[in-house]
């Protein structure tokens, strides 16, 4: 009796354990947690009703279902290992801008970029000078992002929003009259940038708004 | 029977009129339906989960018979979502039952 007991408790733990993978160190306590509570109370509700422990273990551990199933719905709403590693990662990279102030000198780069930009302009070379211009604005807008006041969700969608439209600007003017036939370039270029989008949409469902890190804004 | 969909909306009805744990809102969703509407509870806590993301349900620590239970209570926007869902499901239904009661 007593081994077919440790067999169904056998169980649950690989339930646990099929259920919980790929998912964050936080996401996995989260789970084994609500799961124990769980497996207690019908434990102890089928056991009420006349049956034995071992009968009570299998039909707990039973009426949880496909632990694969679990671990994908688990995996759409809980961050996995993967996210929770980008999280840290962003939030370490915010913190490291944010508290060297030296950092703000790169602001340096995007006003000489304006600068020569004007320049080019006022000696005729308009596409060149424009196309300065722009890259420069948006470069600044990228440096400056973690010091703006950006903290609500629909500030965050304007945000990205001004990031494409300005990413699709520079890549026109780069090309000229030729932006469609060289379209390919900017789906290379986009490519990252749209990788790193499709995870903060991730996260940022997974994630209440008032947890959301600064980065999840951008 | 498939509660594929309809399972957030059953949870909100199983914690509209007062707070419940997990357990408690699988039990009670299956004794409502007369069994009828069975299915696996490790798919619970995921929709519970995204229920509390979506802003629609709050959970905090309780206790019952002495041991350490999450209970999960429906927040205003849930209470609204659950209104909407139900006119929407009584609507279907209504028009579901026009068509195969005729036959």
């Amino acid at each position: 009796m007593t081994n077919l007991k440790m067999e169904n408790s056998a169980a649950l733990e690989a339930w646990l354990k099929q259920a919980t993978h790929h998912l964050s160190a936080a996401s996995v306590s989260k789970v084994r947690t609500e799961i124990q509570e769980h497996y207690e109370s019908a434990l102890e509700y089928a056991q009420g009703g006349g049956a034995t422990a071992e009968e009570a273990d299998c039909a707990a551990v039973a009426a949880l279902g496909d632990a694969k199933a679990a671990s994908r719905q688990y995996r759409k709403v809980l961050l996995t290992s993967g996210e929770a590693r980008l999280l840290r990662e962003a939030s370490w990279e915010i913190r490291a801008v944010c508290s060297r102030p030296w950092l703000r000198w790169l602001f340096l780069i995007p006003v000489a970029g304006l600068c020569a930009g004007i320049a080019f302009t006022e000696h005729g070379e308009t596409q060149t000078g424009w196309l300065l211009l722009l890259g420069m604005a948006g470069l600044s807008l990228l440096l400056a992002a973690p010091f703006l006041p950006i903290y609500t969700p629909a500030r965050g969608r304007l945000f990205r929003c001004v990031r494409w439209a300005w990413l699709v600007a520079v890549l026109a003017l780069a090309c000229g009259p030729n932006f469609l036939a060289q379209s390919w370039m900017f789906f290379v270029l986009a490519w990252p940038i749209a990788w790193v989008e499709w995870t903060q949409i991730s996260l940022r469902r997974k994630l209440p708004v008032a947890e959301w890190p600064k980065q999840l804004y951008l | 029977m498939n509660l594929r969909g309809t399972l957030p909306t059953l949870i909100l009805e199983a914690i509209e009129r007062e707070p419940n744990h997990g357990y408690s809102i699988a039990q009670r969703i299956k004794k409502r339906s007369r069994g009828v509407l069975d299915f696996k509870e490790g798919t619970l806590y995921p929709a519970l989960h995204k229920l509390e993301n979506e802003g629609l349900v709050t959970s905090y620590e309780g206790a019952e018979k002495g041991r350490p239970r999450r209970y999960y209570r429906i927040t205003e926007a849930g209470l609204a979502v659950l209104a909407n869902d139900r006119a929407e499901w009584r609507k279907v239904s209504g028009a579901v039952n026009l068509i195969l009661g005729e036959a």
